[in-house]
């Protein structure tokens, strides 16, 4: 029983050294490891972000008086805004939207000051809404800035005297204090940038894997190991060694340069990162060798690897909120490794969770890892009968 | 002595510190077949790509049908035939499709095409898989397919750059009887090839080695100069001999005999062995005449040690 | 140019394209399935985000608030009795935005303008997930002030109210995010798509033999580079149609402004993009390589064009290296068209600039098919 064990294992580890001595020369294959995940912090890290920004906009003051002005110089105080462009006409505001030149157009009536006085002013703020997440955001802005607008009141108000210690002239009738936890100046890139092992592994390990079975069948020698005694399940493990290596070089990349350029280390358990990230490798190694399975061209098996990671990609929930996709979207979006991994992923590293708090993550992954190995032996058997 | 079709001269090719072809020199005459040998690597496909116009020599000149092929390039293309290492048939398509597309691409009319077309199909026994997808084609059809293709467009130069490669030996038979018929035709036909073999179907041969030419001759003359010469049997029985042998020592040469033939040794198959072969076929009808050569390997080989020894 | 030779080049591509099941099964699910994928991607309506909440008060005022929270749905309150499991909850990921509201929330609310502090209420959001954060955030403090102000409102206790602010959009008055991210979606597909292929073709044929053969034939290089792209284009322009027709009967996003508009400024972007294809293709051995390269090449090209994240909030310096890829141009140009009707006059700028990029590239594509030399 044991000596059967230990050619087992040695099996593996003889495909392992093969495989490995293959990837040192496998030159686009180092490239991808090395330039990408540089390529792809760069980006999050830099780059991207859903926060609005340098946000144009234009202004139709009909009052122009000191009141309006003040209001929307409290609105470009915010930095999200730059020097809104002045309009004459409700027509000449409409056309810069419609141009994509602005994104906000801001009227302020001509008889603003006399409603204020009233008690009953109003503005009118027309977005572009082409970008719906922007436009939400920037009419929440310029929402909230007019709402929390110090009005100067008929009723006690004296302009210059000291302004009254209390409520009404603050914004509304509640002091709401906010607090984002794990991101106190939700930063997009915190977001982006804690799941970015997540992305580059999926990346690395389907790549990776469905080129080399492929490869091996188009230059004859995947027949040749086929005539080795080796079971299928010591082959895909022997392939899959080395790259488990590779793997964790780049999720040490993924989490130790966050930390070192922008100082977001993980607040949680190093150890839980480490385990977690494990099945997650596997099952993302195992994808790619059953997708190697079903090509029979190593460009048919780049194509498919390709167009399996980009729907991981966008519906895992890495980029975009999956929280917020229709039902039967978000289910899908759970078979692939990347969800969970990313869950676990954001719960450790931005939450400070433990190895306790992601073992429903964890055992996830173990599942699909199961389920994807049986569908390769499923897939290998004819072969080797 | 007509003027030769194919002229190189001084040919140079570096790739940065690696010289692919060093100084090399060829004339070749219209209506032979050129056979320019090495073993791979030596420089064969750079030189052949030079001499259609793929690729600019680092120096030298070169000049196909009256072309000047470096100055011009796209000039000769109408010239000439190529038919690659790898026959050049799209997938997908069926021979015949892939036929008219090189038709269209040479611009052959309508007519043009059905009569050139129906000749080849003929004379290349490609009728049976006209309609059927190039890639399932077995590989002697791909080869012959591709020589046709070259040749569709009646060009005066074939320039066929390995093209028996993969082919079992009957079909490389065929193949080169397909060329010699061509050649007959009055088609100069320049081919690379690393068969040393396939030598005695040609005309002219050269040899080059690591980029340097180290044989320019006919393959006889190359036998001669590099072989012990051929070995002739005449087998034929005992009471024929006498007659046949005095016929034979008009070669000049010490016969030899034994219970079912006669032999001799002789240096090369000149016109005087060879008049007297004739002569002895004349006298004895029955007699079986067969010759033993150097294989072109061994003359290879010598030619090889002998310019390795001068450089 | 001969046009024999072009039409000839031309038919033969087209048969190998059609011929080829791969390639086939490619151009239609590829477009397709990526329409249907980043169709439901992007929402910006908040719905069913989990809330926590701590309920101190337990008052008339209280109750409401939280009811008006869940009205619509954009909320679903949770109700939590210790700060301390609502803490956990949030550390869980269980909740996304959770708000605590103090016990005498109702008097100082009635109370509050005469004498007294405002009441307050303390909303914490789960930051690890920014997005969600953001697009939670606006919904929830306006939703909290109008809730609070409706509720003075009502008992009558007007203590002056702020400036009412009518917020409407102009095009997508819904904030539907899906119009948007089908309109992207098309310079996703049309960028990625098109140059992995070619590229893959031309690696292809080099492999085979069949593109050294073709460069032996009269065909001159501008012919032969016709005869790739312009088959291609149409093909790709086809998928462009589908594309729309399903996006508007699938997904019932149609375009605002032309649709013919909107097709040939695409096949246009198209031929583009197989420029750059060829690009590729020249530089790489094999068709894995090809592909690998492409891949890399628009990973960058999808993140900084624009199609998911807004390129002004980027840094200026990324800004400008946005602007340099064609996609990001026509990104801006397909969601103009599609989101908010423009037509060619307004947009001439920019598909000026789609014709420049396309001269350079396809300029530098021949380059690379003449024969080495």
């Amino acid at each position: 029983m044991t000596g059967r064990r230990r050619s087992f294992w040695s099996n593996v580890a003889a495909v392992a050294y093969k495989e490995a001595s293959l990837v040192r020369h496998d030159k686009a294959l180092l490239a991808t490891v090395f330039a990408q995940p540089v390529m792809m912090f760069l980006l999050m890290g830099f780059a991207l972000s859903n926060k609005p920004a340098d946000v144009r906009w234009a202004v139709l003051d009909q009052s122009n008086t000191t009141l309006s002005r003040r209001l929307v110089q409290e609105i470009q105080a915010t930095g999200y805004f730059v020097t809104p462009r002045p309009v004459w006409s409700h027509e000449a505001g409409r056309q810069l939207l419609l141009q994509g030149d602005a994104l906000a157009f801001l009227v302020i009536p001509k008889d603003f000051r006399r409603n204020v006085e009233r008690g009953r002013p109003q503005v009118q703020v027309l977005v572009d809404g082409s970008d719906p997440l922007q436009a939400a955001r920037v009419g929440a802005y310029i929402g909230e800035v007019v709402a929390r607008f110090d009005l100067p009141h008929a009723a006690g108000a004296v302009a210059g005297a000291s302004r009254p210690p209390l409520a009404v002239s603050a914004a509304g009738p509640v002091d709401m204090r906010q607090r984002f936890w794990f991101n106190p100046t939700l930063l997009d890139r915190t977001f982006f940038l804690a799941a970015l092992a997540g992305m580059l592994l999926t990346n690395l390990c389907m790549s990776v894997t469905s080129g080399g079975l492929v490869a091996e069948r188009e230059s004859g020698t995947y027949e040749q190991m086929l005539a080795l005694p080796t079971t299928p399940i010591e082959l895909v493990l022997g392939k899959l060694v080395p790259y488990v290596g590779l793997s964790y070089a780049v999720f040490l990349f993924a989490t130790i340069a966050p930390g070192v350029v922008f100082g977001l280390w993980p607040h949680g358990s190093w150890l839980a990162l480490i385990l977690v990230t494990l099945p997650f490798v596997l099952a993302s190694l195992a994808v790619g060798v059953f997708v190697s399975t079903l090509a029979h061209t190593s460009a048919q098996s780049v194509f498919i690897t390709v167009f399996f990671i980009l729907p991981s990609f966008v519906l895992s929930g890495v980029m975009f909120p999956y929280q917020f996709m229709p039902r039967g979207v978000r289910e899908v979006g759970g078979l692939f490794p990347l969800r969970w991994y990313q869950i676990a992923l954001r719960r450790i590293i931005e939450r400070g969770a433990g190895l306790v708090d992601v073992a429903g993550p964890l055992l996830a992954l173990i599942v699909l890892f199961a389920v994807i190995l049986s569908a390769i032996r499923w897939r290998m058997k004819p072969r080797l009968g | 002595m007509s003027t030769p079709i194919i002229r190189a001269h001084g040919l140079t090719r570096r790739f940065g510190d690696f010289t692919a072809v060093d100084n090399l020199s060829i004339e070749v005459l219209p209506g032979t077949i050129f056979a320019f040998l090495g073993a791979n690597g030596s420089g064969k496909s750079t030189t052949i790509r030079m001499l259609i116009g793929l690729l600019r020599p680092t120096a030298g000149t070169i000049e196909v049908d009256g072309i000047d092929v470096i100055k011009r390039p796209r000039k000769v293309r109408d010239h000439i035939g190529y038919m690659g290492q790898k026959v050049s048939l799209y997938a997908g398509l069926s021979l015949r499709e892939n036929v008219e597309f090189y038709a269209g691409l040479y611009d052959l009319s309508a007519r043009q095409l059905a009569q050139r077309w129906g000749a080849l199909r003929e004379r290349f026994a490609l009728g049976d898989t006209e309609n059927e997808k190039a890639e399932d084609l077995p590989a002697g059809v791909r080869q012959r397919a591709g020589l046709a293709l070259s040749t569709l467009h009646q060009p005066r130069v074939l320039f066929l750059d390995e093209p028996t490669a993969g082919v079992d030996v009957h079909n490389r038979e065929l193949f080169w009887e397909l060329i010699q018929d061509e050649a007959q035709a009055g088609v100069t036909a320049f081919v690379t090839t690393h068969f040393l073999e396939e030598v005695d179907y040609c005309d002219w041969v050269c040899f080059i080695d690591a980029g340097r030419l180290i044989a320019n001759a006919a393959p006889e003359t190359l036998r001669q100069r590099h072989s012990e010469g051929c070995r002739i049997r005449v087998v034929l029985p005992v009471e024929e001999q006498a007659r046949c042998a005095e016929v034979l020592s008009a070669v000049g040469r010490p016969l030899g005999c034994d219970a079912t033939s006669l032999q001799v040794a002789v240096a090369a198959l000149d016109p005087q062995v060879l008049a007297a072969l004739d002569a002895a076929a004349a006298v004895c009808p029955q007699a079986e005449i067969h010759i033993e050569q150097t294989h072109m390997t061994d003359v290879f080989r010598r030619v090889l040690a002998e310019s390795g020894a001068a450089i | 140019m001969n046009w024999r030779r072009l039409r000839t080049l031309i038919r033969r591509e087209i048969l190998a394209t059609f011929r080829d099941p791969f390639t086939m099964t490619i151009l239609v699910t590829v477009p397709l399935a990526a329409l249907l994928v980043f169709g439901f991607v992007l929402s910006t309506e908040v719905k069913g985000l989990r809330l926590g909440v701590v309920d101190a008060a337990r008052s008339s005022a209280s109750r409401r608030l939280i009811a008006e929270l869940g009205a619509k749905g954009t909320f679903v309150p949770q109700p939590f009795n210790t700060r301390a499991a609502l803490e956990a909850a949030l550390v869980a990921g269980n909740i996304s935005a959770a708000i605590v509201i103090p016990p005498d929330f109702d008097r100082d609310l009635r109370a509050a303008g005469v004498a007294r502090e405002r009441p307050q209420v303390q909303v914490i959001y789960d930051g690890g997930e920014a997005t969600l954060a953001g697009n939670a955030e606006g919904f929830l403090r306006t939703l909290i002030a109008n809730t609070s102000a409706a509720v003075l409102a009502d008992d009558g206790v007007g203590a002056g109210r702020g400036i009412e602010v009518v917020t409407r959009a102009l095009f997508n008055p819904t904030l539907d995010g899906t119009p948007f991210m089908v309109s992207g979606t098309f310079g996703f597909v049309l960028s990625f798509l098109t140059v992995l292929i070619t590229a893959v073709s031309i690696v292809t044929e080099k492999i085979t033999g069949t593109f050294e053969q073709l460069q032996v034939t009269p065909a001159t290089s501008l012919e032969i580079l016709l005869g790739k792209i312009l088959p291609m284009g149409a093909v790709f322009a086809l998928d462009v149609v589908l594309m729309v027709l399903v996006a508007g009967l699938v997904l019932h996003v149609w375009p605002r402004g032309s649709v013919v508009f909107f097709v040939l400024v695409s096949s246009f972007y198209v031929l583009v993009s197989l420029g750059l294809g060829l690009i590729i293709s020249a530089t790489s051995a094999t068709a894995a390589e090809a592909v690998q390269k492409s891949v890399l090449f628009s990973i960058p090209l999808v993140q900084l064009s624009g199609f998911a994240f807004p390129i002004r909030s980027m840094p200026r310096f990324v800004q400008w290296i946005a602007e340099v890829f064609p996609a990001t141009h026509y990104i801006r140009v397909s969601r103009a068209i599609y989101m908010r009707g423009e037509g060619p006059i307004t947009l001439l700028p920019e598909l000026a600039l789609l014709l420049l990029f396309g001269i350079l590239l396809v300029g530098y594509a021949l380059r690379t098919i003449e024969a080495r030399r």
